[in-house]
């Protein structure tokens, strides 16, 4: 083996041990410098003292291809991309080897880590020599933007943007914006030790965002497609028809009249809302809206008296939906929380028992403006309970299939609160809170503390059931377990702190947008410390509690800091994209037009007659380059070529060679290392755009290398991506199988999910167990 | 979560329980009477041995040896082409399902078993890896029963509607493997929908729904005064519920209501107007049985004579 | 008491490990995600468990002592007052099983020599499988029921054979050339050695204290 090429630079991280505590790195350096090869080597690449290292020895050695071995190329591909291009050298010239979350974190035997970190450097060494210059491709950034959920966190963030002198669309898919903070009643105050009311403090930024001029609201409004990239996006949106014009005076003269009652999803589902009717008072905008499901006329039946009172003819009955489209430059996605549903545990009896309420309806009931118009009163009889009971952690803190694991960091807050209200105004009525732990972080409990000074009884228990005896009394069974008693607690109410979830909006935006969620289903971000507002995808930000459970107070926080982050980047003019997409050596190309079949519709004809690749569109997932018989297209920073060069490099005899996808799969290869999963280390990892890409040449590279098995992972079907290309890839799989003849047993095709890390953890491992790898 | 669609009616091998064998045969002869009924394709194999699930919760048995029995019960079922292991006893459930896991997913205890096989020259009973899945293959009674409830419901002859049900679903049908069961665990309605589909008036929430029946293996045996307290508790709380019939799914529980329930009586000194059955012999009774030819009500403790004349079944 | 049974088959149930807790996690009885460490002490176990309600026990506080890697925990009496119901295992917000650990603790007791007198009545019953096929309520226990059932269950039992051919059924058992199977297998697999083993150690134990705790044979 020869890797002689003096002007080849190996930089190797030690992540402050996470990698070195496992991986001998003077061995490895050893075994690469026989090779005459410069490797250098530094406690944290990433940091400037890291980077400058890197420039001063490319100028120093005159290096002009660079390898580094460090942390997944997820978290800082970009940096060192920048790093290189700082001192003259393309930034193509750069090739990363996955030493952490593919070495160190997943192989706990050190010998084992170090012989394959050795090998996954030498293969990127290899394919490095091949690597050619490529030029950014740069698009200019539509100065708009958009901001997706009218909740506190959108209603902010778009606040921000405007002052700031950004156009905003303001999407919300509610009749009116406010969301889940309008229905609170009241927000506690460390400082203060009190409560405020949550409204007066949301009603004027509601109607500041109703009444600025940088500021479109489209209320009723859903995003359906979202196309293009960042600084450049496409949004389609749909317009709900809502039956009532924008010149509603909102007199309310129409409700009066309705015949009609719906139920109040505002409070709690009681039956008090009129078919037409507003959300609530200070809705935003303030124009009234009919309920097409119940309304006589829009269900086929005849009234239409609100027509006939309305005095401003606002009465719509023809509105139909409304298609939009937004050009934007970013997007901020702000689609908040769904409450957890707690008849998901009916040991608590919920939606059985009528007095067993979560901490939401609660909030309701104590609202001037709930149900029972902010006077405490059970369900069942509308008494006021004398004995109330809350239940912390239902939903939450859970590894049960119908909870979660996380904690959702405001319900302690909120019983804590809600107690505190009922002690202050119902002296009479005794609070239990039964916890496991009360999490009152930072100056929050000094407010704990107060409220524990009004005789609020605390139980520390999970208690196992709730039981209704006679006339609509409750029984919470528990064993508190400090005094290591069970008791038996009576109850006229019972409270659940039911957890916060991720809204469905939020998955369906996130599939949308084609952003990665976490595997509680939150939208995930790129970096949980210096990242935490940037998603997956360039230009599209998160906030709020679509990111991750949160109260209000660090949901305006993290809302500001999304709108200053959409600020930067619309202000930068313009964007670098990913050169790594489809490129066509025009010289081979016979005009066949089979690339056409392009699924995202990515290559056309130019007015000159040429194919020509649309860099907007195209993502790169190289499945034209297999079309296209006479490779004239290929993936840049993928050739065939440079693919067979890495495994050359990486595979041994009875390695596993696994091809990852480089979206979902490789996220949930990462995800193995940073969840303490492990699998052998005779399983190597090549990144491709897909696995369409994969030939049978650098299939049977592998084998004759000695490998085992070799594994195809692709993106899963309900991505964007995957949507299109699973399928294709499953054939591709299927022609390699059947070209290979009888080794193409030995060939392997699965989809991964973030969330089943451990899955494909087990694949691997099972792979690189298995005997002749079939 | 299981889904009923998934639910299958052929390929059944009826697991033969020893507490049905022995105590309620009627459960066994109401089971294969309600699956004719009902187009059930099923087989019941005399070379079918127990699953040891006393053994093993009575603390003797190891689960090597729970494991290896049930892999040649495995066999059984390959060999007769019949895959469905469907129980009438949530033990049988829960160590079959549990034990082919085992087997399924530990490459030493696989080994372990297969190697007793070959060196007992049963080389036939190997167990390969994943050739029956835990989830899949294995199935309760109640399953196959809720998944024809619409049958069950055309074909009933009787008038339950003025019957006050409650069930008492068996622990290790729905807690052992929670993940598996149709429904949520911690609330099971399985046998009260096939109830329903019958027309009977069913208390879906009773106080104690989900506490166990007290049998307890050893418990009914080396701490009777415990385990009777919790059978106890269980009937005051179906008494207060105005219960008048409570339907099972597994041998054990029976024993512990059927035939403890006048020993309660007696020792806690209260009555009960309570009588119990098998879901299989209520389905049975609907679709027409004789209570005593097919139901076996006569093996029970606590008479139903006077309950089945009440809906008009004369004995 | 007796030493430690170091069988292979008490191995798979009991491996030997640094702490309890490792030995609960390797266990063959206990599933590959118990939650051992994780338990959160949040008292939900004992909540529902209806063994604490009658009874001291307290899976909770078992579990703590597992963690706490306190072995006197085999010769807590209460740990025989589980009914392995598995609410607990259901509840459990960790995925933990208080009643899985228990039945290993079990296991540690016996091959100790601990809680033999619970289990010795039980020896035939082992037999018994291996003649029939089938379980048998072991004689003990039948002379319980005997004693606590009338005389419609006795007139029951004393018929079985034609109540059960009247059902249409046929008589208990698996058929002869599967017993065969089933004694070659259990004894293959150790199961004989293991039971000697615990018979010979319940004799032991029986020569050298006076009095015998468990149940007593109250049906000669
Ligand atoms: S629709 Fe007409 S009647 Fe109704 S609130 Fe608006 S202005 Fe008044
Ligand atoms: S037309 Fe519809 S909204 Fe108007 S009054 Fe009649 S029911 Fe109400
Ligand atoms: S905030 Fe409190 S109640 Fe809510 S999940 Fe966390 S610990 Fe439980
Ligand atoms: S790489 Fe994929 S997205 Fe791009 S043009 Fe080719 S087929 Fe279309
Ligand atoms: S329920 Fe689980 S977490 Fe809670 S104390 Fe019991 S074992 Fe521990
Ligand atoms: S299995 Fe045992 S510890 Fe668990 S709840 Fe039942 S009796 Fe209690």
């Amino acid at each position: 083996m020869s890797l002689s090429n003096g002007q080849i630079g190996v930089f190797i991280c030690h992540c402050g041990g996470n990698i070195s505590d496992v991986i001998d790195i003077q061995s490895v350096k050893q075994e690469i410098e026989l090779d005459n090869i410069s490797v250098f080597d530094c406690e944290y690449l990433c940091s400037n003292i890291g980077q400058d290292l890197i420039r001063k020895s490319i100028d120093k050695h005159s290096l002009d291809k660079i390898v580094i071995g460090a942390c997944t190329p997820a978290k800082h591909e970009k940096l060192f991309r920048k790093c290189i291009e700082d001192v003259g050298l393309n930034a193509s010239m750069l090739e990363i080897a996955n030493l952490r979350e593919q070495c160190s974190w997943v192989h706990p035997d050190n010998l084992a880590a170090t012989n394959k970190s050795i090998s996954l450097l030498i293969g990127k060494i290899k394919r490095v020599q091949l690597a050619l210059p490529l030029t950014p491709i740069q698009v200019s950034i539509n100065p708009n933007a958009m901001v997706i959920g009218g909740g506190i966190a959108g209603i902010n963030s778009a606040l921000n943007l405007a002052n700031n002198g950004i156009h905003t669309y303001l999407i919300e898919k509610d009749v009116t914006i406010g969301g889940n903070t309008a229905k609170i009643g009241k927000i506690f105050s460390p400082e203060k030790l009190a409560e405020e009311c949550a409204m007066c403090s949301l009603s004027p930024l509601m109607n500041e965002i109703g009444t600025h001029p940088n500021i479109t609201l489209l209320t009723h409004s859903e995003v359906e497609n979202v196309s293009g990239s960042a600084g450049d996006f496409k949004v389609n949106i749909r317009k709900k028809p809502r039956y009532v014009k924008d010149n509603c005076m909102a007199c309310g003269r129409c409700s009066e009249v309705c015949p009609v009652y719906v139920e109040n999803d505002f409070n709690c589902g009681v039956k008090d809302k009129k078919a037409i009717s507003m959300r609530f008072a200070q809705s935003v905008p303030q124009v009234y809206s009919i309920d097409s499901d119940h309304c006589i006329e829009l269900t086929g039946g005849e009234c239409g008296i609100c027509r006939n009172v309305c005095k401003v003819d606002a009465i719509d009955f023809e509105q139909r939906d409304e298609n939009i489209e937004l050009d934007v430059g970013a997007i901020i996605v702000a689609t908040g929380f769904d409450e957890y549903d707690a008849s998901k545990k009916p040991q608590y009896g919920y939606g059985v028992f009528e007095n067993v309420v979560t901490q939401m309806d609660l909030a309701r009931i104590l609202g001037v403006n709930g149900p029972t118009l902010g006077k405490l009163a059970r369900p069942s009889d509308n008494s006021v309970p004398k004995n109330i009971v809350m239940i912390q952690c239902v939903g939450s803190r859970d590894e049960d299939t119908s909870g979660n694991r996380y904690c959702s960091r405001y319900c302690c807050m909120a019983a804590l609160k809600h107690a505190s209200l009922i002690a202050k105004k119902y002296p009479d009525t005794n609070v239990t809170i039964c916890y496991i732990d009360i999490r009152a972080f930072g100056l929050y409990e000094n407010y704990y503390r107060a409220v524990q000074d009004m005789g609020i009884s605390f139980v520390r228990g999970r208690p196992a059931e709730v039981v209704q005896k006679a006339n609509h009394s409750l029984v919470v069974k528990v064993e508190d377990t400090l005094t290591q008693e069970l008791k038996e607690m009576p109850a006229d109410m019972v409270v659940l702190s039911s957890a916060m979830e991720a809204s469905s909006g939020t998955k369906q935006i996130a599939n949308i947008l084609n952003v990665t969620l976490n595997e509680d289903g939150f939208v995930k971000e790129k970096h949980s410390k210096l990242k935490p507002v940037d998603t997956s995808r360039d230009g599209i930000f998160v906030c709020g509690t679509a990111q991750s459970p949160k109260d209000v107070t660090d949901t305006i926080a993290q809302s500001g800091l999304a709108a200053a982050r959409t600020s930067v980047f619309i202000s930068d003019n313009e964007i670098r994209l990913d050169p790594q997409i489809a490129q066509i050596d025009h010289s081979l190309c016979n005009n066949c037009d089979e690339c056409f079949k392009c699924p995202f519709g990515g290559i056309s004809k130019d007015v000159s007659g040429k194919v020509s690749i649309n860099p907007l569109v195209c993502n790169g997932c190289g499945y034209c380059a297999k079309l296209c018989s006479k490779s004239a297209i290929s993936i840049a920073g993928y050739k065939e070529e440079q693919i067979i060069a890495e495994i050359d490099g990486v595979i041994e005899k009875g390695d596993v060679l696994v091809f990852l996808s480089r979206g979902i799969p490789y996220a949930t290869a990462d995800n193995i290392g940073n969840s303490v999963a492990q699998y052998p280390a005779n399983v190597k990892i090549v990144q491709v755009p897909t696995t369409t890409i994969a030939t049978k040449a650098m299939i049977e590279h592998a084998f004759k290398h000695g490998s085992r098995a070799v594994l195809m992972v692709e993106e899963p079907t309900d991505n964007p991506i995957g949507a299109f290309i699973y399928p294709l890839a499953f054939e591709n799989f299927k022609d390699l199988k059947n070209e290979l003849g009888e080794t193409g047993a030995k060939l392997h095709f699965k989809k991964a999910y973030i969330p089943h890390y451990r899955g494909l953890a087990e694949i691997f491992t099972s792979l690189a167990q298995m005997e002749d790898g079939k | 979560m299981k889904q009923i669609e998934n639910i299958p009616d052929r390929g059944i091998l009826l697991f033969k329980s020893c507490l049905v064998s022995v105590e309620y045969p009627g459960i066994e002869s109401s089971t294969t009477y309600a699956f004719d009924k009902l187009d059930v394709d099923y087989l019941v194999s005399d070379e079918q041995s127990c699953c040891t699930g006393l053994g093993y919760y009575f603390d003797l048995f190891d689960q090597m040896s729970t494991t290896a029995v049930a892999a040649r019960n495995f066999a059984v079922a390959k060999k007769n082409g019949y895959t469905n292991i469907t129980t009438m006893c949530s033990t049988c459930y829960a160590i079959n399902k549990e034990t082919c896991a085992l087997l399924n997913s530990n490459e030493e205890v696989r080994s372990n078993v297969n190697t007793v096989f070959e060196n007992a020259e049963l080389d036939d009973l190997t167990y390969k890896q994943n050739s029956l899945d835990e989830v899949d293959n294995f199935y309760h009674v109640v399953e196959i029963l809720l998944s024809k409830t619409q049958h069950i419901g055309k074909l009933n002859t009787i008038d339950f509607s003025d019957v006050h049900v409650a069930t008492h679903h068996a622990c290790h049908y729905y807690k052992v493997q929670y993940d598996d069961m149709i429904g949520n665990p911690n609330h099971p309605l399985l046998i009260d929908t096939i109830a329903k589909s019958c027309g009977a008036d069913v208390v879906e929430w009773y106080e104690d729904k989900t506490l166990t029946c007290g049998a307890g293996f050893s418990q009914r045996h080396i701490n009777r005064k415990m385990s009777l307290e919790v059978t106890h508790a269980k009937l005051e709380s179906l008494k207060n519920a105005g219960v008048e019939l409570v339907i099972h799914m597994c041998p054990n529980c029976q024993i512990q209501y059927d035939r403890y329930q006048p020993v309660i009586e007696k020792e806690f000194g209260t009555k009960y107007d309570l009588v119990h059955m098998n879901i299989a012999q209520f389905v049975a009774l609907a679709l027409g049985a004789d209570p005593v030819k097919v139901c076996g009500f006569q093996t029970h403790s606590v008479p139903l004579d006077e309950f089945l004349d009440r809906i008009g079944i004369s004995v | 008491m007796t030493d430690m049974m170091a069988d292979t088959l008490s191995e798979y149930d009991t491996p030997i490990c640094d702490t309890l807790a490792e030995t609960v996690k390797k266990s063959l009885r206990t599933s590959d995600t118990i939650g051992i460490e994780r338990c959160l002490q949040c008292g939900a176990c004992t909540a529902s468990c209806p063994a604490a309600k009658f009874t001291d026990y307290n899976p909770r506080k078992i579990i703590k002592r597992v963690m706490e890697n306190d072995i006197s925990v085999i010769e807590d009496e209460s740990i025989w007052n589980c009914f392995y119901c598995y609410t607990c295992h259901l509840r459990c917000p960790r995925n933990n099983s208080p009643t899985q650990v228990v039945q290993v603790l079990r296991q540690m007791a016996i091959n100790k020599g601990i809680g033999l007198d619970k289990l010795e009545v039980l020896f035939e019953y082992g037999d018994a499988f291996a003649e029939l096929g089938v379980s048998k309520i072991p004689d003990l226990y039948v002379g319980q029921m005997e004693d606590d059932f009338d005389m419609r269950w006795h007139e029951f039992k004393n018929n079985l054979d034609s109540v059960r051919s009247e059902l249409g059924l046929g008589t208990v058992g698996v058929k002869d050339t599967g017993r065969g199977e089933i004694r070659a297998i259990l004894a293959g697999i150790g199961f004989f050695d293991r039971q000697e083993k615990l018979k010979q150690m319940a004799e032991a134990e029986l020569n050298t204290s006076d009095e015998k705790g468990g149940i007593t044979n109250e049906t000669n």
